[in-house]
Formats: C-alpha cells, structure tokens, sequence
C-alpha cells in the first residue's frame, strides 16, 4: 500500500504542475485582464499596477515567478478582493462548501437509499414507477432548475425557508438539497439495481423459508450486499459536490469557492482562480485515491498496483 | 446485534456526527439581526479608499470614512464634513479649509490637516496606483507628481526616497532627500534604466530608482546609489498645511465642483500610524482598520456581507440614527430580489428587467418602488476609422432611422427616458442638446447620397455587446429598425465582460454598445471622454474644435461661459455623430416604506449616514416622494 500511496503523489505532483501550466497560459490568452474596466485607466495608473502585479514582465517570466510561489506554497495576493491573500479566501469558502457539501451528500444518501429500498421491494408496483420517474426526472433536470423550482415551492408559496444567505442552520437546506437531488436520483438507481440482484439470490431466499420477516429480510440480510456498489459511487459523488456547488452558490448566494471560482473567473483574478483550480484539483485527485484505496479494503480481490 | 446491521448503524452515525459536527462548527453562532440590511450587489474590491472604484465600494467607504466634504444625499449639494467651513478665493482657485477640533478617528486620536496631506500624497503616489487618481489632478502639479519620473523636468526641485530594507512594512516611506534635478542619464533604451543626478546640498549625486530587493540584494553601478523613486517634491504641490487645523489647496484651473471631489470616497483621509504599522493590505482588515466615519466595520466575511455599527467616535454620532448594518454581497440579482421580497433586506438597488416591468404594473401600485432618471446614458459607439462608418452621412443616416420610443416603452421596463444626447439632464445651468429624432426619410436619403441607395452594397457591420439578455434585445430591436428604414443587414456579437472591453479598448468592433455613468454633476465627466487622445475615446473620432472647446471650459472661471463651451462641445459631438445616444438610464431601487431618510437624486447615490427606519408612519417615506431632480 506504501508504495501505491508513493506513486499515487508522485503522479499528483505530475498532474498539478500541468493543470498549473494550462490554467495558467489559458487565463492569459484569453482576451481582457484584471485591471480592465469600462472606464479605461489612465496609462500611467495601469502601468504601475501592471508593474506591482508582474504584469509588464514577459509571459514566460511570470510562469517562472507563479509556479515558484506555488511550489513555495504562497498562492499570492488576490487581484479583486485585494485585502485577502488567495489562502484567506480558501480558508472562508473551504468550510462553508464542505459543510454545504455534507449535508447534500446525507440528503442524497438518505433519500437515494430509501427511494432505490422501497422501489426494490415493491418493484413494477406503482410506488416503484413513481420513485423511478422521479429519479429520472432527478438525473436529467440541472440543479438550478430544482433550485428554481424549490424557491417558489419553499420560499413564495409556503414560507418556510429563507430565500437565500448564509449562517444560520435554515439557510442550509434548500442549497444541500438542490445540490444534493440529482446525487439522490443516482443513488436510487444504483441502490434499486444492485437490491433486486441481491434479493433474488439464495441466501435470501433460504432466510425468507426460516420465516424472517420482510423487513428483517431487506435490511439486516439484503442491504449490505447492495450498499457496495453504492459506496463506490460515493468518491465521484464527493468530489462532483464539492466542485460541482457553483450554480447553486449563486443562486443562494453562499460565499463559498463555487461564488469565489465564478467570480474570479468572470473578474479575470488570475491569482485567485488559479488558487481554486489548483484546490479543486487536489480534491478530485485526492477522493478518487480514497476511493481506490476504499476498494482494496472493502474486496480483498483488488490488488493495488 | 448482527454485524451487517452493526454497520448499517455505524455509518448512519458517523455520518449524524459529521452532520452535527459541522452544524456546531458553523452556526454555533447565529448573528443578532442588523437594524438595517440591504444588498451591495458584488463584493468590494478593498476598504482602502485610495485604491477602489465602484458603487459597492462607494457605499461602505462613505459610511466608515469621511472628506472634507460630504455630499447632501438629497440634493448632492457639498455639505461641510471633515472640514467646518472654508473661503474660496476670487480667482477660484484657492481653497482654504477649517477643520472640526471634536473630529477623531476610530482610535480616540484627533483627525488633523496633516491626515489630509499625507492621505492626499499617498493617494497621487505612484506607488499606491489609485484607479481614480485623475480625480486630484486638479490639484496644482498633483498630475506630474502623480507620473513620478516621467513628469519631471530638468530643474525641477524634486524628492529623492531611499530604499527601505526588505523586511519594511510596505507602507512606509524611504528616507526622503530634497534637491535639484540636474540632467537625466540614459544608460539602455529601457526606461527604468535612467539615472537621475540631484543636487542636493550642493553636491551632486547620480540617483537610480530600483525596488528593494534589488537594492538590497545588488550593488548599484559605480559612482550611482540606489533610490526607491524620484518624485516632484511634494512641496510643490498645491498642498499645504497652514496650522493642525487648517489646510489650503491651490488648483491648475478654477473647478467648479472641486467641493464635490472633495466628498468622493477616493479622496478620504486614511490613518496614517494604522497604515504604516500594519502594511498594505493588513491595514484594511476589519480588526486593524483605522477609520473616521460614521460607523466602524464591526466584521467582514468574503462574498457574504459586511457589518457596520455605529461609531462612538464619531463627531457628528447623535445624529446617526442606525446602529447596525448589514451590507450583503449577492451577485444575482433574482437571488437579491428573492431577498428583498422575503423581507431579508430593506434595499435592492437592481431587480431584473421583467421582473420590474411585472412590478411597475401592479395595482394598486407598489409604495417601495420609485425609479428616477440619474447622470448616466446608455449609447452606441461607432468606429470611425472603419468603412462605411468614417462618413459622416453614414453616421447620420444610421442616428436618423433610430427610433428610440420602441425602446425605451417596449423593452426598458423603469422608465427609461429616450437619449438625443450624451449629457443626460439635471445638471444644473447645463441645457443639453439635442440630435434630431427618428427621420427615415432623411436616413434614407443621406445613405442614398453616401453611396448605398437603399442600402445596396452596405457591407455587412456588426453591433457588439456585452453578454445580457437586454442589451441583446435592444440590438436585435435596433437591428431591425435599421433593417426596416434603412434596407441594410447588420448582425449581432455578443462577448463576455472582459472580452468585451478588451475588444472595445483595441478598436475591434464596427459598433459597440457603452454606458456611461457620470462620477459626479458636470457635464465634462461625460463630454472629456471623447477629447483626442482620451483613454475613454474608443471611436477613431477627433476634432480640433471640440479638443479646443473642452479646454477651454477647464479654464474658464464664470459658470455661465463655461457651460455655455460644453454646449457648443456636445453640439459638434452630435453633429458629428461618433456615437448614437439611445436612452438615459434610471435608478431601480426597491427601498421598503419603513426606511426613511433615502431620497432619489441625480447621481443614485444614497450615503447610509442618513439613513432611519420608521416603522409607524403612514405617510410616503422620502423615497417615494422625491422624484429626481430632472
């Protein structure tokens, strides 16, 4: 496993310095920088910001300055947000994502495993067909559409959550569930698939002949068999909510790195969304590496090399 | 228990404890409600008054900080501020101010006259880089201070500022050296490369400017010392501090509203001990910041909000009436009108287009929405150095065939007045002039006499915007006005905010849509733009008269004569048409009826200072009773 983990970094390493190089010579081919507005600054004024920033410096020669900060672990100043070093702004949109992210990700576990359960148990009854249509519909509808939709349900017509905002518990449900829905949907299908391959295996049916109740039946004897294919989907599913939260922050206004990534990018903050991609790089490599490392612990067949 | 239900059970716990643990971590401590909350549309870019520029900015500097003068937030009028009164000379261009004995900073100490003079030499300080510097260039010699090296002449008295070791708060000054300049030395073709030699004390010494580091770290050339920067001597600026309490500025040319620049938030005062014991940009940050405002920033969370309290240092403290506000940063403005309906703010500045149309119409009408007409138009910018759009005709045809009604009552949803000008009206003195309206008559024949009858071989010209859904719509609209009128097919191009301004800067495009908000009431915010050789002038346009005009007006001390300058200015801009004014823009606040003090005027601005809540009146709050001056 050391030796995984070993190469696994090496290769982290690797795939951060290219995503750094691409970001970093895509940001700046694209037409526009951080100090153009619609009032054009006067000549002067813009070369003494371009000067504090390294801007005047050749393209290559602020390769060389960046990735040598990075590789010191300063990720600089913000360009937009002036008075907060890139880390600062992390450090106050980090939590708040996890915690979005948290609880979106118990939302669509919660409701994904009872809805795949009950459609399982009762398949081509009419909770199933229910249960399923919805999944899908949870699949194929973006989660700003749900958004949009929760806010006239939850917010205009029975009031009951508060339209957007951030620090109190209440403001946190409708972002999770909107973010979480579509995870949810996958999650049925997942689970409601590998439940009918385990319920009509043998051990379940010798239970049911020794009289075990149907309840019993499913949740003690059938469910941990079907959660397996479930688990593994939980990697992808962390780290498509953790960076997968752009739309919804800004539809609820949360200040967490999804508003900071929208807005540095629209802003050209080089330094900042530099800062996000690399993090959210780090996030996707870091939870598919869990979740390889998960299989090796869940089924001794897999051998990591 | 069975093991496989053991797990089932364990990891519905684990995932309970994550679920309780973040919910502690995070919201353990919800916030006591603010006495007033509204929404600051995005977040600010800084608290440092000298660096920033924008409405969101505006409004927090105007409540933390305060200018010699503020401005009336009904009548815009300059009301005394920091400073208790003042004598202007005849001549205009002395301004001699008395400050208050009772104002202080946040920190207990008493705001002086040299506050004011080190704020105003940090602010025209190249190192500082202020966006909005321009604005002091009024100020006499402040332009070729602000330049540093480049606005030297040989002769000049001048100030040399010595390297600072590297570990040095970045605030801070070198050790400043006063002299003569005697010659300048180019040693390679590059520009930083100069060498400057002083006379200072009767020695003459070779000065070369470099940054720290590399002072620090290199020696300099022989018979050469290092230096930070070589500066016009500050004392040569209009500038000057006559007692702790009273400040005398001398200006280049009479400026009207130079009392008004003076309560525009770039040019507020800063501590000085706050800004150089802690460094840019630590100074700013809410537990450091030292301000004289107002309200104090009580707490900053990035992209969520602001919180202001009332500050007990104020001078003027008894009659600040709110004692907590909330300003929120929320960058979608359905998002920000969701707040507003559910009563989570008090203010919206924005709310969509058809949203608003939807709210405008409602019966009975709403008592919280009152838009105004404010300086700002909305127009069209044609290139000039392109085909066919350098001929005058063409321009003209292209102005004529507009019909700007369909606009502004089909489209625009808050009133939206029809341009025929740039300046908009409710500049006091100004009369604004006027290009003629729809003509397609005369369209048609003018493009028949430029070459084009019927627009047969009128190449295929874009119109290009910025990415939104109603500046789409009015190209589309005007697309097809000119398609109707004129016979010409024009297409449309839509870019993304910065891509757009980029194109627009570098002459990319055939016609380009602009705004133009004015920065304070003087017809010369908007009529300079278009000078020769403005930054601001994207069309290719220039013409000797109007260059001549505008100059002449900066100069120009009786009121009268000088609008009457800008007048013939705007005449010849809309004879000559580089741009097709379409309408003037108006304010789209949505202001509950319990908050009083907030009053529309000609520049949307409203300072937070005057603001109350009054929850047991019956009567219109001022919002819905002001209309905008024009």
């Amino acid at each position: 496993m050391i030796p995984f983990c070993f190469k696994r970094l090496l290769w982290m390493l690797l795939t951060l310095w290219v995503v750094f190089t691409l970001s970093f010579f895509l940001m700046r081919a694209v037409p526009g920088g951080p100090f153009d507005s619609e009032r054009v600054l006067e000549p002067e004024i813009e070369r003494l910001l371009k000067k504090r920033y390294n801007l005047d410096k050749s393209l290559f020669e602020q390769y060389r300055i960046e990735l040598g900060n990075y590789a010191r672990g300063d990720f600089g100043h913000s360009f937009k947000l002036t008075d907060y070093t890139v880390n600062e702004v992390i450090a106050q949109g980090l939590p708040i994502s996890v915690t979005l992210g948290t609880f979106a990700l118990v939302f669509a576990l919660v409701l994904g495993l009872l809805a795949g359960i009950v459609s399982a148990v009762s398949r081509g009854g009419w909770a199933d067909f229910t249960l399923m249509l919805i999944a899908t519909t949870g699949v194929a509808l973006p989660n700003f559409v749900i958004a949009g939709i929760c806010i006239i349900l939850f917010v205009f017509m029975i009031p009951i959550f508060p339209a957007a905002g951030w620090g109190n518990f209440d403001q946190l449900i409708l972002p999770a569930f909107c973010l979480g829905a579509p995870y949810a949907a996958y999650v049925a299908r997942i689970a409601r698939t590998s439940m009918l391959d385990v319920l009509s295996q043998d051990h379940i049916r010798t239970a049911r002949a020794k009289g075990v109740g149907p309840v019993r039946v499913v949740v003690v004897h059938a469910l941990r068999g079907a959660m397996l294919p479930v688990v593994s989907f939980l990697g992808p599913a962390v780290a498509g909510i953790l960076t997968g939260s752009l739309v919804v922050e800004q539809v609820f206004a949360i200040p967490g790195m999804g508003s900071h990534f929208v807005q540095a990018a629209i802003a050209r903050d080089y330094t900042l969304a530099m800062g996000l991609v690399m993090l959210y790089t780090v996030l996707l490599f870091s939870m598919n590496w869990i979740v390889d490392l998960s299989y090796s612990v869940l089924d001794p067949r897999v051998k990591l090399n | 228990m069975p093991s496989n239900s053991r797990n089932l059970t364990a990891s519905i716990l684990v995932l309970a404890i994550l679920a309780g643990a973040t919910k502690a971590l995070f919201f353990n401590t919800s916030l006591p409600p603010a006495d007033f909350t509204f929404v600051n549309e995005t977040e600010i870019k800084s608290l440092d008054p000298a660096i920033v520029t924008g409405h969101p900015e505006n409004r927090i500097i105007n409540a933390v900080f305060e200018g010699l003068t503020k401005l009336h937030p009904e009548t815009l009028e300059p009301i005394p501020g920091l400073a208790k009164n003042w004598e202007v000379s005849d001549d205009l261009l002395t301004y001699t101010f008395h400050l208050r004995e009772e104002a202080r900073w946040s920190d207990g100490t008493p705001v002086t006259a040299h506050d004011i003079h080190y704020s105003m030499r940090r602010f025209l300080g190249p190192r500082t880089a202020a966006e909005y510097a321009y604005q002091a260039w009024y100020i006499k010699n402040a332009h070729n201070y602000s330049l540093g090296a480049k606005g030297l002449q040989v002769g000049d008295a001048v100030e040399v500022e010595l390297n600072l070791p590297i570990e040095a708060t970045n605030t801070r000054r070198g050790k400043i050296l006063r002299g003569k300049l005697l010659s300048v030395e180019q040693e390679k073709k590059s520009s930083d490369q100069r060498v400057f030699v002083v006379e200072i004390d009767g020695k003459s010494i070779h000065y070369q400017p470099t940054d720290d580091e590399s002072a620090a770290q290199n020696d300099p050339p022989k018979n050469t010392h290092w230096c930070r920067q070589i500066l016009l001597d500050f004392r040569q600026v209009g500038i000057k501090v006559l007692d702790p309490l009273t400040l005398r500025i001398t200006l280049e040319n009479p400026t009207p509203y130079f009392l008004d620049l003076m309560g525009f938030y770039p040019l507020f005062p800063v501590n000085q001990k706050c800004v150089e014991t802690h460094g840019s940009p630590q100074w700013a940050k809410p537990e450091n910041i030292v301000t004289n405002g107002p309200y104090r920033v009580e707490f900053r969370r990035i992209r969520d909000r602001i919180r202001l309290r009332k500050s007990d240092t104020y001078w003027n403290r008894d009659t600040i009436q709110l004692n907590v506000i909330d300003a929120l940063s929320v960058d979608a403005v359905t998002t920000s009108l969701n707040m507003y309906m559910t009563g989570i703010a008090d203010w919206v500045t924005e709310a969509p287009g058809p949203t608003l149309r939807i709210l405008r119409n409602q019966q009975p009408p709403r008592n919280d929405l009152n838009p105004s007409p404010f300086l700002s138009t909305y127009f069209y910018l044609l290139n000039t150095t392109r085909k066919p759009l350098d001929d005058i005709r063409v321009r003209r045809a292209l102005a004529l065939a507009l019909d700007r009604e369909e606009i502004t009552s089909k489209i625009l949803a808050a009133g939206e007045v029809p341009a025929l000008g740039l300046v908009p009206p409710g500049i006091t003195g100004y009369h604004p002039q006027q290009t003629t309206a729809n003509d397609p008559e005369e369209a048609r024949r003018l493009l028949a006499e430029a070459g084009y009858p019927e627009g047969k071989g009128f190449p295929r010209l874009d119109i290009l915007y910025n990415t939104h859904e109603m500046h789409q719509t009015i190209a589309e609209v005007i697309r097809k006005q000119w398609q109707r009128e004129l016979g010409i097919s024009i297409s449309t191009r839509n870019e993304e905010w910065a891509t757009f301004l980029a194109s627009q800067r570098q002459m990319q495009y055939n016609i380009s849509r602009r705004g133009w908000i004015g920065d304070y009431a003087d017809p010369n915010t908007f009529l300079d733009m278009f000078v020769t050789g403005s930054e601001q002038n994207s069309t290719g346009w220039n013409n000797a008269e109007y260059d001549r005009l505008i100059a002449a007006a900066g100069k120009e001390s009786n009121e009268k004569a000088r609008m009457e300058f800008f007048q013939q200015a705007e005449k010849i801009l809309l004879d000559e048409l580089p741009i097709l004014p379409i309408y003037f823009y108006t304010s789209k606040n949505l202001v509950k009826p319990y908050v009083r003090g907030f009053y529309n005027n000609v520049q949307d601005f409203h300072p937070l200072w005057a603001l109350w809540i009054d929850r047991d009146s019956d009567e219109p709050n001022e919002f819905m009773s002001t209309k905008g001056q024009p």
